[in-house]
């Protein structure tokens, strides 16, 4: 039987198996986990996050626009960007480069284009004359005509770009008329990515920095101690802050690397306290002074008798890590310290708060936001829950 | 190695005896407790007090004493598992105190150490195979081809199933864990084994099993054994010599022959006298003694015992006697003990 069978056919793992909420947890979390996974293979790109699909804020498959809104599509984002196209030098290439959102030019030659957009000019001077175009205006079927000729300049969409041209509309859009939903599924990378790179570096060095401190003690333990309990006295926000103001001008200011930086200096703590405690207790067990009666080093000893035997701590704090990870940047983001230049939770929120939407009743942004990141936390917390209950051998 | 035994107080071994396989001089094992504002030391455990014994090859030795008296603390000084205070242990001459830790390593297989609890003595995430396996290929006891053909033959030695080879610590009883703890032991072919309590964390029917397999493989590899206890009878079933200690110092040390007839020193009569005996031919009056162990932390001035013993004078208050040799491998550390 191999080591990982061996490993989750424990008694810790079956007693996590027959708990049904933390199934659930997990099913649920691995329903992100294959997003983010989606998401960072290209699924979902930021320019798609960026792209505006519609000004009309109300979720559903279809939008609804007033005459003008109608016009306003029609007449002012693909229309003049083939029109520019085609009268570049290099045709082909240009227009090959136009795309609004999952849009592109249909495969037509350069002449029938110009016949298809000198028709559509016609027409929109025709409507432009005209200084009532509302709901129940005479001139409804020329809109429409514009509107078909519009369409004719773009390729048909197939398969996968139609499913997410209409995906995007199914939670409505921001005051910039960008897709909530799109913008909420791209966050949900941003959150796992921060996450369990957070946790992961943190659990790791707190588990080695833990370990050394409670198995050599003496000056290592009094240095790492000191060292941890300087660095727990900075919070995490204020140096976030800081290293955001430090990075201002310099290339990464766009990255996420501030904020592992910030959660990465201060997150280990927590894992490092209570590894060491751990190891402390396991220090005095005879199956380490066996180890050492054998002659092994005590490198050897720390990472093939002691680490190991810490495995259960690693993966609680792990878990609980992952959510303050997440919570954190939320709140960062919501202040404007955290992720710059691409979609995340808290930079959504922000935005629905700053339009007034949510009190003019447009609360789909705000909505999506919360309930995503709800549904993650509520999902890691339980598993937390599950897993102390599990492995803490207090708890049988 | 003649100016070496010529230090120690006991005499010295008859010529055709063989030569000791482990000598322990002068050891000394003081914990210190710390307090205070810039944490200095504000008192000493006094453990182990100036202990000298020497074991021959092939021997066994029991130490035998209450809990607390510092005979844990002596084996685990002996293997250094800790540090001496001050003192030299010799094994088979080599004093393992003044060689670098590296050298010290290499020469840990020759001594081994069977620990008390077989629940903590081994490691709940490695099984019985993966446990001798790391220590015969640390110690290269085997080529590599043969490491499978040790580990079971060393499970057949010590009464395990060939097919517990994969198990887990948890999968076993307390008696089999700890003849895995005997054959870690043995992995590395030992010439010396410090049995600290081997069993007594078992059940009574396990030790019998047990204390039965330690006396084989001791017959059939020749082993030499410091074998720590608390039980008299276990120590005279098991041993050949024993030490009483008490408070950290030894008050007798005597072979393990008719030890009730023997025994001279207060302490070890009160011992015996506490243990229920089979024999009516033995059933001496009953000495409950009185009082606690002093704390180690103040021993007393005099003799250790000083304070509970039935026969003390005034001068086992002031001065604290000397191990002094009876003959015949008997030492006894009594004022009131008179030489024959």
């Amino acid at each position: 039987m191999s080591m990982t069978d061996r490993f989750f056919k424990t008694r810790e793992f079956r007693k996590l198996f027959r708990n049904k909420s933390a199934v659930i947890a997990m099913l649920v979390i691995a329903a992100y986990l294959f997003t983010a996974l989606f998401v960072m293979c290209g699924g979902i790109t930021r320019e798609t996050c960026d792209t505006v699909v519609g000004q009309n804020k109300m979720p559903g498959f279809f939008i609804q626009q007033t005459p003008e809104q109608r016009y306003e599509n029609a007449t002012s984002k693909f229309l003049p960007m083939v029109q520019r196209a085609l009268s570049r030098a290099d045709q082909t290439a240009a227009l090959a480069d136009v795309r609004l959102g999952q849009e592109r030019v249909v495969n037509k030659s350069a002449a029938q284009l110009q016949a298809i957009i000198d028709r559509a000019i016609e027409l929109k001077n025709e409507l432009n004359q005209s200084e009532d175009l509302d709901a129940d205006s005479a001139r409804l079927p020329q809109l429409k005509a514009l509107e078909d000729q519009v369409a004719m300049l773009k390729a048909p969409l197939t398969g996968w770009s139609r499913l997410m041209q209409n995906a995007s509309l199914v939670l409505g859009t921001d005051a910039q008329g960008r897709s909530i939903f799109l913008r909420g599924l791209y966050s949900i990378k941003i959150a796992i990515q921060i996450g369990l790179v957070t946790a992961a570096f943190c659990v790791l060095l707190g588990a080695l920095l833990g370990a050394a401190a409670g198995y050599f003690g003496g000056w290592v333990d009094h240095g790492i101690v000191w060292v941890y309990t300087t660095f727990s006295s900075i919070p995490n926000l204020v140096l976030l802050v800081v290293l955001s103001y430090a990075f201002t001008d310099s290339e990464v200011k766009d990255t996420l690397l501030p904020v592992y930086i910030a959660f990465g200096a201060t997150f280990w703590i927590g894992t490092c306290r209570v590894i060491r405690g751990e190891t402390l207790k396991l220090k005095r067990m005879e199956y380490i002074q066996a180890a050492q009666t054998a002659g092994f080093s005590p490198f050897y000893i720390l990472v093939r008798h002691v680490i190991p035997n810490t495995a259960h701590l690693m993966l609680i704090n792990f878990s609980l890590l992952l959510i303050g990870a997440i919570k954190s940047e939320v709140i960062l983001s919501f202040l404007g310290f955290g992720v710059k230049g691409q979609p995340s939770w808290g930079i959504m929120i922000r935005d629905a708060g700053n339009n007034g939407d949510v009190v003019s009743g447009f609360f789909w942004e705000i909505g999506t936001a919360t309930a995503l990141m709800f549904a993650l936390v509520l999902a890691f917390n339980i598993l937390s829950d599950a897993l102390q209950d599990a492995f803490d051998p207090k708890h049988v | 190695m003649s100016n070496q035994s010529a230090a120690t107080q006991s005499s010295p071994p008859p010529a055709e005896a063989p030569a000791p396989m482990v000598r322990v001089q002068n050891l000394v094992k003081h914990f210190p407790k710390r307090g205070g504002i810039l944490n200095q030391v504000i008192a000493k455990v006094h453990a182990v007090n100036d202990v000298s014994f020497q074991i021959r090859k092939g021997q066994t030795m029991g130490v035998v004493g209450e809990s607390g008296c510092g005979k844990s603390t002596l084996g685990k000084c002996v293997i250094r598992l800790h540090e001496p205070t001050s003192g030299k242990v010799f094994i088979e001459g080599t004093d393992i105190g003044s060689i670098s830790s590296h050298a010290l390593r290499k020469i840990r297989s020759r001594m081994q150490m069977i620990f008390q609890d077989p629940n903590s003595s081994l490691n709940p995430r490695m099984t019985v195979e993966a446990t001798l396996r790391e220590v015969i290929k640390l110690h290269q006891v085997v080529p590599a081809g043969e490491v499978d053909a040790k580990i079971n033959t060393l499970m057949t030695k010590v009464g395990l199933r060939l097919d517990d080879r994969k198990k887990y610590p948890h999968e076993f009883s307390g008696g089999q864990k700890q003849r895995v703890g005997i054959a870690r032991a043995l992995a590395v072919n030992p010439e010396f084994i410090i049995a600290d309590e081997p069993v007594s964390a078992l059940d009574v029917s396990i030790q019998a099993q047990v204390l039965n397999l330690l006396m084989d493989l001791k017959e059939e590899l020749g082993l030499t054994i410091l074998f720590v206890s608390h039980d008299l009878k276990v120590i005279d079933h098991f041993c050949d010599s024993m030490l009483v200690m008490y408070l950290g110092n030894i008050m007798e040390e005597m072979p393990c022959e008719d030890i009730h007839a023997h025994a001279k020193h207060p302490y070890t009569r009160a011992l015996l006298a506490s243990n229920p005996v089979m024999d009516p031919d033995h059933r001496a009056e009953l000495t409950v003694l009185e009082g606690e162990v002093p704390s180690p932390y103040d021993p007393p001035a005099g003799c250790p015992f000083v304070t509970r013993c039935p026969i003390k004078t005034a001068r086992c208050e002031q001065e604290n006697p000397p191990l002094l040799d009876h003959g015949n491998g008997h030492r006894v550390a009594c004022w009131e003990v008179k030489l024959q």
